[in-house]
């Protein structure tokens, strides 16, 4: 994948440079609003990672500039100013995400994961520990053995799949797997959730309770 | 409100309108006692004159030399008074007394014709005298005792004086009150600062000052203004330091991390990973000082408050903070109902943000956290609990100090994300409760926020 780098500071931005490209993509640099700006005109990225923060045109003005061409690259936005006025600033402009400096290289590369998956066209399979998924054909293996779900399940498994590491709450859970007329308890998302770790528990994925409150599909998706 | 010797302008002014007025009712009743004084010693001169007139016109001067020529009845009549005892005299040009009393002093020197009064003493008693020559050199003399003159002094005294006297007095008191009447918008300007936050460096209202405090208010504005340029200033270098500290820590943390994926000696992973901790460490202050920079900026009386639900800003925690909850083996809970309140929507997820973080920091693996909101009697609160080692009572007021850490406290903490969340709960005009939860050791901070404050409009 190509990802454009644009961070005026030497250090920050050798690091990204230095994580994305072991992590084998095509990395190029830009220090400056104007340079990425002409850049980004002249190259196509699959992603850009963008620092709020530069000596001439800022991250915002970049941003505002690459959509307004209706480029549809995905945009990490870094800055170091602070959090929600910023973060609304940035996502209304049409940033996809964005991070807060300082932030772990472990978060970092998730995110850049996630992006770039987005942009990508869903994969036919999703392998994790001892789980093998194939979306096309709804199956599902757990060290190589075929595993039922029925339809929830599948749907539930699907959810969590979409959203590693992230927090999902029963609302949400309810919400985004069943139509609005059929009202589901939390109790039952709870049934939903159960037979489903029951399943796959084997394989060695973890879906991790917040009590009270939904669910975590904990561990990377490869 | 003379408190001790210090000076007070009550008493300055209430001396200097007294002192005036002593004079002025002295020198008024003065003159006034002087002339009417004097316009009734001349009606009872004038009266006084007219039985010697009579009897200067009934002189006559026959062989048996000169006599008075009235019956004694007329003459009894013409010198008879109620009050004062009248008598009177006559003398011969040769000043031989031919008539009337023997004891009254000799007139002055007097032209024919003409009349003079004069005061003089006659049997021990002050008399006032009228004297008349006749053409003829005959001197009649008519005297009076003082009863009547010094009677009506007595009236004109109290007449005069004691009216003037209750005007005074009156006046004093109305400048009493009037004096308080008119310091009240000192007054009223001691009640604003009272009332005032210590941070609330709002200018005082100047259109509602009078003219004789305006110039106070004005130069107080204008110091306040100075004041608060200043706070600015601190605030935005603090802001501004924290905010450039941050992408140079973001470059050593990323670089260290990269380093610590490599193969390292273990002597040498380790001096890596203490470096790594550092670098989060300054990085988590820097956020925090920008925090405790922007719960001070905000301002004072929340008008950028808007409606908000705890149960939302939970929500939001509740996402981010998982996954580190997790990664430290400690069972974060929440417990969420609705808990609408006005509020700033940038410093109550910093409030939640610093709890949450203070509670996961102090709880060791294998224990657990909750977060509850909700509403108790109409009052929105929000409750962290966790199963860590409490805190003693006696620490419980130190611990939302700036930089305070309870001694023998293990771990990373800043000693400032405490006072954060004491900054934000004042700001929201809240109480925060330190506390042990009911159900198991550990510690409760619960932060309770005004009922009223959701349907009091703009506040």
């Amino acid at each position: 994948m190509r990802i454009l780098v644009v961070e005026d500071d030497a250090l920050l931005a050798d690091g990204l440079t230095a994580t994305l490209t072991r992590a084998g993509h095509a990395v190029q640099q830009a220090h400056a609003g104007r340079h990425a700006d002409l850049l980004l005109r002249a190259e196509e990225f699959d992603l850009v990672v963008l620092d709020v923060g530069l000596p001439d045109i800022d991250g915002f003005e970049v941003l505002r500039r690459m959509r307004a061409r209706r480029s549809v690259t995905s945009v990490l936005v870094l800055t170091a100013r602070d959090a929600i006025e910023d973060r609304v600033h940035g996502l209304d402009l049409g940033a996809d995400d964005y991070l807060t400096k300082p932030f772990s290289l472990t978060e970092f590369e998730a995110r850049v994961r996630a992006l770039l998956r987005r942009s990508a066209a869903p994969p036919a399979q999703w392998s994790v520990a001892g789980l093998v998924v194939d979306v096309a054909g709804k199956r599902v293996r757990v060290h190589d053995k075929p595993v039922d779900l029925t339809p929830r399940e599948w749907a539930l498994l699907e959810l969590f799949l979409a959203r590693p590491n992230r927090v999902l709450s029963k609302d949400q859970i309810a919400e985004s797997l069943f139509a609005v007329e059929e009202t589901l308890s939390p109790n039952a998302i709870e049934v939903y959730v159960s037979r489903l770790r029951t399943k796959i528990d084997e394989a060695g994925v973890c879906i991790r309770t917040v009590r009270g409150f939904g669910y975590m599909w904990e561990g990377a998706n490869e | 409100m003379s408190e001790g010797g210090r000076p007070s302008i009550r008493r300055r002014m209430l001396m200097f309108l007294i002192s005036s007025l002593i004079v002025m009712v002295a020198g008024a009743s003065a003159v006034s006692y002087w002339v009417a004084l004097r316009s009734a010693n001349d009606a009872y001169d004038r009266s006084l004159l007219d039985p010697a007139l009579d009897i200067a016109e009934n002189v006559r001067i026959d062989a048996s030399g000169a006599h008075v020529d009235l019956p004694v009845k007329a003459l009894e009549a013409l010198v008879y008074d109620q009050v004062d005892r009248v008598i009177f005299q006559v003398r011969s040009p040769t000043d031989a007394i031919i008539d009337g009393v023997a004891d009254l002093p000799p007139p002055p020197e007097l032209g024919l014709g003409q009349q003079i009064f004069f005061d003089g003493v006659s049997d021990g008693q002050n008399i006032r005298i009228a004297a008349h020559r006749t053409a003829s050199g005959y001197v009649v003399q008519v005297g009076e005792t003082l009863h009547k003159r010094n009677r009506l002094i007595g009236e004109i005294l109290v007449a005069e004086f004691v009216p003037t006297l209750l005007v005074a007095i009156a006046a004093t008191a109305l400048a009493w009150l009037g004096v308080a009447h008119g310091l009240r918008p000192l007054e009223e300007l001691r009640l604003e600062l009272m009332r005032r936050a210590p941070r609330d460096l709002r200018p005082l209202s100047e259109a509602a000052a009078p003219v004789e405090t305006a110039p106070v208010v004005e130069a107080f504005n204008s110091l306040l203004s100075q004041v608060r340029d200043a706070s600015t200033m601190q605030q935005r270098f603090l802001a501004n330091a924290a905010h450039q500290l941050r992408t140079p820590l973001a470059g050593l943390q990323m670089h260290l991390e990269l380093l610590l994926r490599r193969e390292l000696a273990p002597d040498v992973r380790g001096e890596v990973e203490r470096m790594h901790g550092a670098t989060v460490r300054a990085s988590r202050l820097a956020n925090q000082l920008l925090a405790l920079a922007r719960v001070e900026s905000a301002p004072e009386h929340g008008r950028e408050f808007e409606r908000i639900d705890l149960l939302t800003i939970a929500d939001a925690a509740a996402r981010e903070w998982a996954p580190r909850a997790h990664a430290a083996d400690i069972d974060l809970g929440f417990a969420l109902e609705s808990a609408e309140l006005r509020g700033d929507p940038l410093l109550l997820p910093e409030l939640v943000d610093n709890l949450l973080d203070n509670a996961l920091r102090y709880t060791a693996p294998g224990g657990a956290v909750t977060v509850r909101t909700g509403c108790h009697e109409g009052s929105p609160f929000l409750c962290v609990e966790d199963t860590g080692p409490g805190i003693p009572e006696s620490e419980r007021g130190k611990v939302l100090e700036r930089f305070y850490r309870v001694p023998g406290t293990p771990g990373e903490g800043s000693g400032l994300g405490l006072a954060i969340v004491q900054e934000v709960v004042a700001r929201h005009r809240g109480v925060l409760d330190i506390d042990v939860p009911t159900e198991h050791p550990g510690t409760r901070f619960c932060v309770r926020f005004p009922a009223a404050e959701l349907f009091t409009a703009p506040i």
